[in-house]
C-alpha cells in the first residue's frame, strides 16, 4: 500500500492535535475526521485492516480533504499528512474503490489531456489552464504585461497536465498527461514556461520529476515573471482608494513551494499596501486550491470554505482581495461574491 | 441504553436530534464516530494501536446555539441517553470519551466571538471556539487573553474551562479561572442560566467557580466572558543552569516570595534537563537543572524586575545562560509537544500533574519519584515545575515506559497502577489529584480519597440534584453511572 510510504506521518499525526486549528475543512464541517489527526487515525486503522480502505468512511473522508498542506508547513517536523492522503487516494484507486463520480471525472480529465501551442515562435510560453480560460481577464492581463515588457510569447492550452489526476489518485493517467504536456512544451522550443495557476506551477516543479517526466524548460509563476520584468514596466501608482489590498496566499506557492515572499514583494513594489487578511497568515484562504477539483467533487464544501473566508474579511462587500490563484479567484467570486482579482490583473490595471 | 441502529427507535431519536440542531449537524457516519473515539488519553491511543475497537458514540451532534444544546439535553433526558461534551478532544484524562455510547456533543460550532469590549477589556465568545482562533481574534483588536497553553491550537475555550486549564504565562496572568468574568451554562435538564456578570462580589457563593472544572458532568458551558489585556511592550526571558534541582527550586521559590511578578517560570529536574531539554533545544553540553523565567509589561519595569530577579539567582551556584538561553525556551515552548519530541507508542507515558505549597512541593516530588522508581524500575520519571504561585507551584511529572505490555488489559492495569500509587503519594504529602489536566475517566476513582466526606456530602449531592438522570458525562470525575 502506498500509505506505508508515509508511515512516519501516519504514526506521528494519528495522535497529534497540534495543527487542528489550520484544518480548513475541519473548520467548516466541525468533524474530527476532517482534521489531519482524524485522517491519519483512519489510515492507521487501514494499515492494520486493509479492507477498511474500501469503507465509505475512509473513501469519502480522503476525497473531502482540501490538501492545503497548511499542516505540513506549520508542523515543527513537517510531517507530510498531505502526502499520506494522496497516497491513500492512490490506494483507493488501485483497489477499485474510488467513487463513481471520481472515476468519471478522472476519465474526463485524462481524455482532455491534449495540448496545443499557438502563436509565433518565441522563448516564452504561457499556459492557459482551465481556470485561466474560465476567467479570460487573467490571460488578457498577462498579455498586457508581457506586451509592455516586450516579451513575445506563445500560448499552450489544453486540459489537465496531470495535477488534478494525481490529486485524485490516478498516478498512471497523471503521468501520461504530464508527458503529453512536456512533449508539447518541448516541441514548442520555449525556454521559459509561465503559468498563472499555482497548481500547474507545482505540477511542473514537483510532480513531473516525481512522475519521471522530464521538462528542461524553466517554469515561472506569473508573480515571478512580473517580479523579473518590473523594471521594464511603466506603472502608475494605484489610486489612493484602491491601494489598500489584502493578499491571499496560494497553498501551492506557500505550503508546497515555500514561496511566500515573491507575490507580496511584487504587490508592494507596485505601490499596493498589503493589509493582513483575517486574523492570521497560517490558515488556508484558498477555498480548496490544493484539491484542484473540489468544486466538481463537493461544491457545497467549496461554498462553505469560501463563506468562511468571506467571514474573515474586515468588510466583505468592499475589501479588495488579491490572490495568486485563478482557482481561488473563481471560488471566492462565485461562491462568496467577493471582490477578488489575481496579481496579473492588479498589475495590468496600473499600465 | 440506546436501541441498535437497525431499530426504528434509533431513527426516531436521530430525527428528533436533527429537528433540534439541523440534519447536517447530526452525524452517524463511521468516520466521525471513529475519529471521536480516541482523544489524547493514553488508554484509547494504546487500544487503537493494538487494533482494538474503542467505544464510540451513537450520534455526533454539533449544536450551534445554547438553545440547541438545551433541546439536545431535553431529548437525552427523555430517552436517558448519555451526553458527552467534546471540544477539541485534546484532553489527556479521557474526560471526553463516550464510554457508554450515546450523544457526543461536539461544541465546535459554538465558535462565535460575540463582543470585544475595549472599555472593560473583556471578550465574550462561544466556548466551542479553538483557543488559538480566539487569541488571534483578540490579537487583531490589539489585545491578548494571555492564555497561551501548549494545547492552544487544539483545545477549545470550553475545554480549558471544563478542566481549569493553565497557560504558559499563568504565573503572572493566572489560570483560566482567574481570567473568567462569567459563564452561560446549559444545565443537564436543559435550562439555560448565566452566572453573575462579574467575578468578585459578596452575593452568595460563586456559581462560576462551581461549573469551572466540572468536566461536562454538571452541564455544558456555552458562552464565556473573559478578561483581555493590552499586548505587553516587552517580554524578556533569562535562563540558568543549576547544579542541583534543590537549589533551582529554592531559587524559584525565592523569586516568588520576593513578590516580583514573573510571567513564567519553568524549572526542569536533572533528568528532564538531561534528556528532553537537551533534545528539543539541540544542546550538547547541558546537565543539572534548567530554570527559565521571564517578565512582561512596560520595558522599563521589565528590565527592573529582571535586574532584581538576577540578584536572587546570583545567590546560588549557577551558570547564567543569559537571555539567549531564555529566549530559546520561549521560542521552542510548544516544540516539546510535537512529534517526534512528544512521547509516543510503543512507550507508555503519563503526566502526573499536581500542585502543592513551597513547604510541600519538594516532598511531593520526591515521594512521587520514589514510588515510581521503586515499584516500576523499568519506568523513567522526569519532572518540571511550570506554573508558579505566591505560595507554591505545579509539578508536571511524567513517567515513561519504553515498551508497554503487548496485552491491552495488562498495559491498562500497569498504567492505572502507576497513577494509583503516584497520586496517592502526592495526596499524602500535601498535593492534589491535578493542577490543570482534570480528572476525567483516568482519575475519577481517586476523587473520594482527595475530598474525603466532602465528596458524598457535597459533590455527589450537587451532581444528583443538577443531573437527576445522570445523563451528563456519566462515569467521569468519580461520579459513576
Amino acid at each position: 500500500m502506498y500509505i506505508k510510504e508515509f508511515e512516519d506521518a501516519m504514526k506521528a499525526c494519528r495522535f497529534c492535535f497540534m495543527c487542528r486549528h489550520l484544518s480548513a475543512v475541519g473548520n467548516v464541517t466541525f468533524s474530527e475526521s476532517d482534521t489531519p489527526r482524524g485522517r491519519a487515525l483512519l489510515l492507521d486503522k487501514v494499515s492494520m485492516n486493509p479492507d477498511f480502505l474500501r469503507s465509505e468512511a475512509v473513501v469519502s473522508t480522503m476525497y473531502k480533504s482540501d490538501l492545503s498542506a497548511c499542516c505540513r508547513f506549520h508542523c515543527v517536523s513537517h510531517y507530510d499528512e498531505n502526502g499520506l492522503v494522496l497516497a491513500a487516494r492512490r490506494d483507493i484507486v488501485e483497489a477499485g474503490a474510488a467513487p463513481e463520480k471520481v472515476k468519471a471525472l478522472a476519465k474526463e480529465l485524462a481524455k482532455g489531456a491534449v495540448f496545443k501551442v499557438a502563436g509565433k515562435k518565441a522563448d516564452t510560453l504561457y499556459f492557459t489552464d482551465k481556470y485561466t480560460v474560465k476567467q479570460p481577464e487573467i490571460s488578457a492581463a498577462f498579455k498586457k504585461i508581457a506586451d509592455a515588457a516586450k516579451v513575445p510569447f506563445m500560448t499552450i492550452s489544453g486540459g489537465c497536465l496531470g495535477k488534478a489526476l494525481k490529486t485524485l489518485g490516478f498516478e498512471a493517467e497523471a503521468k501520461k498527461a504530464a508527458a503529453a504536456f512536456a512533449k508539447a512544451v518541448t516541441a514548442s522550443g520555449a525556454k521559459v514556461l509561465v503559468v498563472s495557476n499555482p497548481a500547474a506551477y507545482d505540477a511542473v516543479k514537483n510532480d513531473f520529476p516525481a512522475l519521471g517526466v522530464k521538462l528542461k524548460c524553466k517554469v515561472m509563476h506569473t508573480s515571478e515573471f512580473i517580479a523579473e520584468k518590473l523594471g521594464k514596466l511603466k506603472l502608475r501608482k494605484p489610486a489612493k482608494k484602491t491601494a489598500e489590498v489584502y493578499y491571499l496566499e496560494s497553498d501551492f506557492l506557500k505550503n508546497y513551494n515555500g514561496n511566500v515572499a515573491a507575490p507580496r514583494e511584487v504587490l508592494e513594489k507596485c505601490g499596493f499596501t498589503l493589509r493582513p487578511f483575517g486574523t492570521n497568515n497560517e490558515e488556508s484562504y484558498s477555498a480548496g486550491e490544493g484539491a484542484c477539483v473540489l468544486p466538481e467533487l463537493d461544491p457545497c464544501l467549496v461554498k462553505l470554505l469560501a463563506e468562511r473566508i468571506a467571514s474573515r474579511c474586515d468588510d466583505a462587500k468592499n475589501d479588495r482581495l488579491i490572490t495568486a490563484s485563478p482557482y481561488t479567484r473563481h471560488a471566492l467570486a462565485t461562491e462568496a461574491k467577493l471582490n477578488v482579482k489575481t496579481i496579473e490583473e492588479a498589475v495590468a490595471a496600473l499600465l | 441504553m440506546l436501541p441498535s441502529t437497525s431499530n426504528y427507535m434509533f431513527e426516531m431519536i436521530r430525527s428528533e436530534l436533527a429537528d433540534a440542531v439541523g440534519a447536517a449537524y447530526v452525524d452517524v457516519r463511521e468516520a466521525d464516530r471513529f475519529a471521536h473515539s480516541v482523544d489524547y488519553y493514553w488508554i484509547p491511543e494504546m487500544w487503537h494501536d493494538r487494533n482494538m475497537p474503542n467505544p464510540q458514540a451513537d450520534f455526533i451532534v454539533h449544536p450551534g446555539t445554547a438553545e440547541e444544546v438545551s433541546k439536545v439535553m431535553k431529548i437525552a433526558n427523555t430517552y436517558k441517553i448519555p451526553v458527552v461534551p467534546w471540544g477539541g478532544g485534546s484532553g489527556s484524562q479521557g474526560g471526553a470519551l463516550p464510554i457508554l455510547g450515546g450523544i457526543h456533543l461536539d461544541t465546535k460550532r459554538l465558535n462565535k466571538v460575540w463582543k470585544i469590549d475595549t472599555t472593560a477589556l473583556t471578550v465574550t465568545a462561544g466556548t466551542g471556539i479553538i483557543m488559538r482562533h480566539l487569541e488571534w481574534e483578540v490579537n487583531k483588536a490589539g489585545y491578548s487573553t494571555m492564555h497561551l497553553p501548549a494545547s492552544i491550537a487544539c483545545a477549545t475555550v470550553g475545554g480549558f474551562l471544563a478542566h481549569r486549564g493553565t497557560g504558559v504565562l499563568s504565573t503572572k496572568w493566572g489560570k483560566i479561572e482567574d481570567m473568567v468574568m462569567s459563564l452561560e451554562v446549559v444545565l443537564p435538564t436543559g435550562e439555560i442560566i448565566n452566572t453573575l456578570p462579574i467575578p468578585r462580589h459578596a452575593s452568595g457563593p460563586d456559581l462560576t467557580m462551581m461549573f469551572l472544572g466540572s468536566e461536562g458532568t454538571l452541564g455544558v458551558i456555552t458562552k464565556v466572558t473573559m478578561k483581555i489585556h493590552p499586548q505587553p511592550e516587552a517580554r524578556k526571558f533569562r535562563a540558568y543552569l543549576f547544579k542541583t534541582f534543590d537549589d533551582a527550586m529554592d531559587a524559584g521559590a525565592s523569586l516568588m516570595r520576593s513578590r516580583l511578578r514573573p510571567c513564567a517560570i519553568r524549572l526542569y529536574d536533572e533528568e528532564e534537563t538531561r534528556h528532553h531539554v537537551k533534545r528539543v533545544f539541540g544542546l550538547d553540553d547541558i546537565s543539572g537543572s534548567y530554570l527559565v523565567f521571564g517578565f512582561d509589561g512596560y520595558e522599563k519595569i521589565v528590565d527592573l524586575e529582571m535586574e532584581e530577579a538576577m540578584k536572587i539567582m546570583k545567590k546560588y551556584d549557577v551558570k547564567d545562560l543569559g537571555s539567549k538561553g531564555g529566549d530559546m525556551w520561549w521560542e521552542n515552548k510548544y516544540k516539546f509537544f510535537y512529534p517526534p519530541y512528544m512521547f509516543h507508542m510503543p512507550q507508555a507515558f503519563g503526566t502526573l500533574d499536581t500542585v502543592a505549597t513551597f513547604s510541600d512541593i519538594k516532598n511531593v516530588y520526591r515521594a512521587m519519584k520514589k514510588v515510581v522508581n521503586e515499584n516500576f524500575p523499568e519506568a523513567r520519571f522526569i519532572g518540571h515545575f511550570s506554573h508558579w504561585y505566591e505560595w507554591g507551584c505545579m509539578l508536571y511529572a511524567r513517567f515513561i515506559f519504553e515498551q508497554a505490555p503487548a496485552d491491552p488489559g495488562e498495559a491498562a492495569a500497569l498504567y492505572n497502577r502507576v497513577w494509583d500509587l503516584a497520586i496517592r503519594a502526592a495526596i499524602a504529602n500535601g498535593g492534589v489529584i491535578n493542577e490543570h489536566h482534570g480528572v476525567g475517566l483516568k482519575l475519577g476513582r481517586l476523587m473520594k480519597e482527595l475530598y474525603g466526606p466532602a465528596k458524598p456530602l457535597i459533590l455527589d449531592k450537587l451532581k444528583k440534584e443538577l443531573d437527576p438522570n445522570n445523563i451528563m458525562n456519566p462515569g467521569k470525575m468519580g461520579f459513576g453511572f
